[in-house]
């Protein structure tokens, strides 16, 4: 079953705001703060300088964002990735998804996500089904995960540490995703 | 970390529950939701976007997630006319109209959003800054709430 799938190389998208981001040249102290723009370091992505237009929200969020994305130990990353994914999917966010289907590509191998992508869904491990499954219930509105959800992570062989792990990894790309789709476009 | 913050209170535990100690376990998410939540409710420079107006989005986003705990620990806004979006009204002002309907847009089907919802916010007067942090307190809104759902379920099976 697992040799039919057809191996997708996902290509990278470019992100583009709808709204003006914030010149360098610009910006105030606390944004070139927020951006961590130094002299040798000037070139900050479209992302980063619209999002920094609010630079109170920009750094809570990125430090959140981070600790959850990178902490050490608990989940493993390509399972963070695959719960980003999910979370992106559903929340309609191409370049989310894009970019964290490719992490989990380089990090777990190209299979689950060939997959994915080629409506093999069926196709996936125990772990990784459940860990989609979860994620599609939790970024519902209103989220309808349950007890049958945990449950699945359980017998998947999750324990209490790397699903609570796995709720922050799904839960901030229900923030992500409403940055990402709503203030730009990928192509 | 501190001994309590709004999810905890939110959730219902304190420092003898399992789950209580199972957030403990990740320091810099407790203590980083926090700071977010207040970086959206309450930043240094509101951008022209009073407290007032952020509890009325944050409540109105926080009543998707069919949650009364989770709503309840948004406050309420202090006038009539605010409460009244905060609860899901129609509101007669032009431009909070346009802020209700985005609102609604973001927290139930952020995939349909685009670059016209975007104008709308703009021909109605909110500058680039106040749409950038309304977008953040409103996905702040709608990251907490997943956050809150997701941990209850775990408070469920506690010792499971």
């Amino acid at each position: 079953m697992r040799d039919d799938i057809p191996q997708i190389k996902i290509k990278p998208l470019k992100w583009t705001p709808h709204l003006p981001p914030v010149e360098i040249e610009d910006a105030t102290e606390r944004q070139l703060a927020a951006m961590q723009v130094t002299p040798s370091a000037k070139k900050v992505s479209p992302y980063v300088r619209t999002l920094v237009h609010d630079p109170d929200s920009y750094v809570a969020r990125t430090e959140l964002f981070n600790a959850i994305m990178y902490v050490e130990g608990g989940l493993p990353r390509p399972d963070r990735e695959l719960g980003a994914l999910g979370a992106s999917l559903v929340n309609g966010c191409q370049y989310c998804a894009n970019v964290h289907a490719r992490q989990h590509a380089k990090l777990a191998g190209p299979f689950a996500t060939s997959a994915l992508y080629t409506g093999r869904r069926d196709a996936l491990c125990e772990r990784d089904a459940a860990i989609m499954d979860f994620a599609e219930a939790l970024t519902a509105t209103p989220p309808r995960a349950d007890q049958s959800h945990i449950k699945a992570l359980r017998k998947a062989g999750m324990d209490e540490v790397e699903i609570q792990d796995l709720i922050h990894s799904i839960a901030i790309f229900g923030w992500a995703n409403r940055l990402m789709h709503p203030l730009g476009h990928s192509s | 970390m501190k001994t309590n913050n709004v999810i905890n209170t939110t959730l219902g535990i304190s420092p003898n529950d399992a789950l209580y100690e199972l957030r403990a376990f990740r320091p810099n998410f407790v203590d980083g939701a926090e700071v977010c939540r207040a970086a959206v409710l309450h930043p240094d420079d509101n951008l022209g976007l009073t407290s007032d107006v952020r509890y009325a989005v944050a409540r109105r986003a926080a009543g998707t997630g069919s949650n009364p705990d989770f709503l309840a620990s948004y406050p309420a806004p202090s006038t009539a006319e605010l409460r009244d979006f905060a609860a899901g009204g129609d509101p007669q002002d032009r431009k909070l109209a346009a802020l209700a309907r985005h609102t609604d847009l973001i927290a139930k089907t952020p995939s349909d959003a685009s670059k016209t919802h975007l104008q709308d916010l703009l021909d109605v007067g909110f500058s680039v800054p106040q749409i950038v942090a309304l977008s953040e307190l409103l996905a702040q809104v709608c990251y907490e709430m997943r956050i809150v759902h997701g941990l209850s379920l775990l408070k469920d099976t506690d010792h499971a």
